[in-house]
């Protein structure tokens, strides 16, 4: 990036911050503060350790130095300002999640557009807000597109703030599915043998919670499936899956038909065959399910995120918060669009050119100087595509 | 003082009563030899046995042998003492509380020397966050993760469990288990902390010897000889049921799997020996196996002692010997002193002379 460049958005960025109100997390002066400084040359220098004592306010700040990126840290500490982290003192930390389209194995990377890796981490943090509203029935979240690739949430009830990074590594192996073994989601019980010599065993999948609930769920929609087929139908779908040969697949389908309450209620003993069929949607509702948050954003207790209303330096998009009735709506690529770079155009050099899709329109965009609806422009500028075209 | 806090002296209130009967603590680790000689059996008996001893009828000595314990603790200052510790005091309470709530005789002694379930969870800060339901208890899960943090086996795993409105359903023996870890986090709290000179002085002796029991432990961890033939009972079973391919319960495997490390077997090893049934998963077993051997875990574990096995019903085919040793090692350690150098066989060297030939 040139200094020309790098000027202008660092200007634009003030003209930004000056008309922008930002709402702090709370407990803003126990936190750590960060941000890294537009600075020439490839390295970048994260500013850290700071408290909101040595920053001043906030907004005074951001005008003043108009940094490239802004962070505050999860974690909340008698003395923010420390040098150290043992020094700080930890008291609490917000529990993270973070969603990176780079991780979703969703993703094909070079080939999906930005616009549609962002819809595929939406879906993503469709799944983790179904983990964290329903199965952990948080109450204090805050959704945040990161004006990056991907959505950040921010859980602050004081049940779980107090936790440590091995009690968090738990809560992200269970939004992934990590470490579940089935025969955990079974509760077996003796039960007298009906008209047998030996008691046997009645193996029931947990349908009250957790990931049993969600096998279950699959399994059961799958049985539904089933009884809408019509025989020969219904008994491929059932060879389908690997190890069910026809005996296999008419045992279940018979038990489908005649136990359907059976299969309701949990019960997966009607069949060896659905025991196994149960192992299967298990896996399934892993693979489908689970939510691919980015494991060491959650585990650290010390971990500095963007500060939503701030701009992402390698955007020049705005880090919005997302009110939860407004997420189906919410649209990172027209919603993120700061208003300071709508309504008029400016003058860009651009090195690499292409199809860039941004506030509502799809632009294909040559290289070489032009003008452009100053978003494209600083968008492009700050992903190191284009320069500010030099003054005549 | 009431004898409810001499059989639960980690309670708030049995800390409160040792501090409004104006003890001080110089003295009685000066004068009081009876209460001295209390403390150090606690935790020697910690060390050798993961038990806390006979404890004495006189509740005074009883009370004060803990705060003292925990001095002595601290005095040896070793990470591998306080857990030790800290896990037999709660394993002790264990015993104590779940007998106490098995015991539903209206005829409860006059000084009420037992806990019920309400005052456990309420001494824990646990009241809010644990509701009874029909079939057991529900957890909320900000209280759950910490409190299951240690536990070994897969069930303990959040991804294992029916999490549903913030909340983890468990059972009574569950939450037993939950309970006896905030004993042991309550114990280990603090521990070690700075003991002043004077009162260091007059323990030293005691120090030296808790101090001796520890090295003994260190050599009895160093036996590094594999003899199946030798091997307690209880383990020879739990062998056998593995090698036939049987699945056991995870306090099972765990017993067997620290009890295999303890005498020397690396993680490659204990795999190989289960291996003579194929489908006993390979992968499972070294993730355990790593994790009990504290490869892969800030601990490690030690194979349970004789009462925890009887406890979970995995004590079988009791023979002389058993009678007389306290632990699964103890009565390994006598088989090999017992036999000649010349006639043990390991069965490494063994196995590693067959490959040969083969």
């Amino acid at each position: 990036m040139e200094e020309r460049t790098r000027a202008y958005l660092r200007g634009r960025f003030r003209d930004h911050y000056r008309r922008t109100e930002i709402t702090l997390p709370p407990a803003a002066n126990e936190r750590e503060w960060g941000y890294i400084p537009w600075t020439d040359g490839p390295g970048t220098t994260m500013v850290r350790h700071r408290s909101l004592l040595e920053l001043g306010a906030v907004e005074e700040f951001l005008e003043r130095e108009r940094p490239r990126h802004v962070y505050f840290s999860a974690g909340r500490y008698d003395d923010p300002g420390a040098g150290s982290m043992s020094e700080k003192g930890w008291r609490s930390s917000d529990l993270v999640f973070d969603l990176d389209a780079d991780h979703l194995p969703s993703v094909t990377l070079g080939e999906d557009s930005y616009a549609e890796m962002l819809a595929k981490c939406k879906d993503a943090l469709r799944r983790l807000l179904d983990f964290l509203e329903d199965d952990f029935a948080f109450e204090d979240l805050e959704v945040v597109f990161s004006g990056g690739r991907g959505y950040h949430v921010h859980v602050r009830d004081e049940s779980v703030r107090h936790l440590d990074r091995e009690h968090r590594r738990e809560i992200v192996d269970y939004v992934r599915g990590i470490g579940l073994e089935f025969d955990e989601l079974v509760e077996t019980e003796t039960v007298a043998g009906l008209g047998r010599k030996t008691p046997t065993e009645r193996r029931t999948l947990r349908t009250d919670g957790g990931w049993g609930r969600r096998t279950h769920r699959r399994l059961v929609a799958f049985v539904d499936e089933l009884l809408e087929l019509e025989e020969t139908a219904a008994l491929e779908r059932l060879q389908a899956f690997d190890g069910i040969g026809e005996g296999k697949a008419t045992a279940t389908l018979n038990a489908a038909r005649n136990n359907r309450e059976e299969l309701e209620a949990g019960n997966v003993t009607v069949h060896t065959a659905v025991a196994q069929l149960a192992e299967r949607f298990a896996s399934r509702a892993v693979e489908r399910d689970n939510a691919p948050i980015d494991e060491p954003v959650t585990t650290d207790t010390n971990r500095l995120i963007r500060l939503p209303g701030s701009l992402h330096g390698g955007s020049a998009l705005e880090v919005r918060r997302i009110d939860r009735d407004e997420l189906d709506a919410f649209d990172p690529l027209v919603d993120a669009v700061p208003e300071t770079f709508r309504g008029h155009e400016i003058a860009v050099d651009v090195t690499r050119g292409g199809e860039v899709e941004l506030g509502g329109d799809i632009f294909t965009v040559p290289e070489g100087d032009q003008s452009l609806p100053e978003y494209v422009a600083t968008f492009l500028m700050a992903r190191g595509r284009a320069e500010k075209e030099k003054e005549r | 003082m009431q004898r409810l806090h001499a059989r639960y002296p980690f309670l708030q209130a049995a800390r409160e009563s040792v501090a409004t009967e104006a003890v001080d603590l110089a003295t009685v680790v000066e004068q009081d030899d009876a209460v001295v000689d209390r403390a150090r059996e606690r935790v020697v008996a910690a060390v050798e046995e993961g038990e806390t001893g006979e404890p004495r009828r006189d509740v005074r000595t009883e009370l004060l042998s803990y705060p003292v314990a925990r001095v002595l603790v601290s005095l040896v200052d070793q990470p591998v003492l306080v857990r030790k510790y800290a896990r037999a005091e709660a394993e002790t309470a264990y015993d104590r509380f779940t007998t106490d709530l098995e015991d539903t005789t209206e005829l409860k002694s006059v000084e009420n020397a037992g806990v019920d379930l309400e005052t456990l969870l309420a001494e824990f800060d646990l009241e809010d966050a644990v509701s009874e339901t029909g079939e057991g208890y529900r957890i909320a899960v900000g209280a759950y993760l910490p409190l299951a943090a240690d536990l070994w086996g897969d069930e303990w795993r959040l991804v294992n469990r029916a999490l549903a409105d913030g909340e983890v359903p468990v059972s009574e023996a569950e939450l037993l288990t939950l309970c006896r870890e905030a004993v042991r986090e309550r114990v280990e709290e603090g521990l070690p902390f700075d003991v002043p000179d004077a009162i260091a002085s007059a323990l030293e002796s005691e120090a030296a010897a808790v101090r001796e029991v520890l090295s003994d432990l260190d050599l009895t961890r160093e036996i590094d000889t594999v003899v199946p033939e030798l091997f307690p009972p209880c383990m020879k079973a739990l062998l056998d049921d593995i090698q036939k391919g049987e699945h056991l319960p995870h306090h099972s495997r765990f017993a067997i799997t620290s009890f295999l490390t303890s005498i020397g077997m690396s993680t490659d090893e204990i795999v190989e020996l289960y291996r003579v049934n194929s489908s006993f998963g390979e992968e499972m077993t070294r993730y355990q196996t790593d994790h009990i051997s504290g490869e892969t875990s800030p601990t490690e574990y030690s194979p349970p002692s004789c009462a925890t096995m009887q406890s979970y019903g995995d004590c079988v085919n009791k023979d002389d010997l058993c009678e007389r040793v306290a632990h699964p090692m103890a009565y390994y350690e006598r088989r090999i002193d017992d036999t000649d150098d010349d006639d043990l066989e390991d069965w490494r060297e063994a196995r590693a002379d067959g490959d040969g030939e083969a």
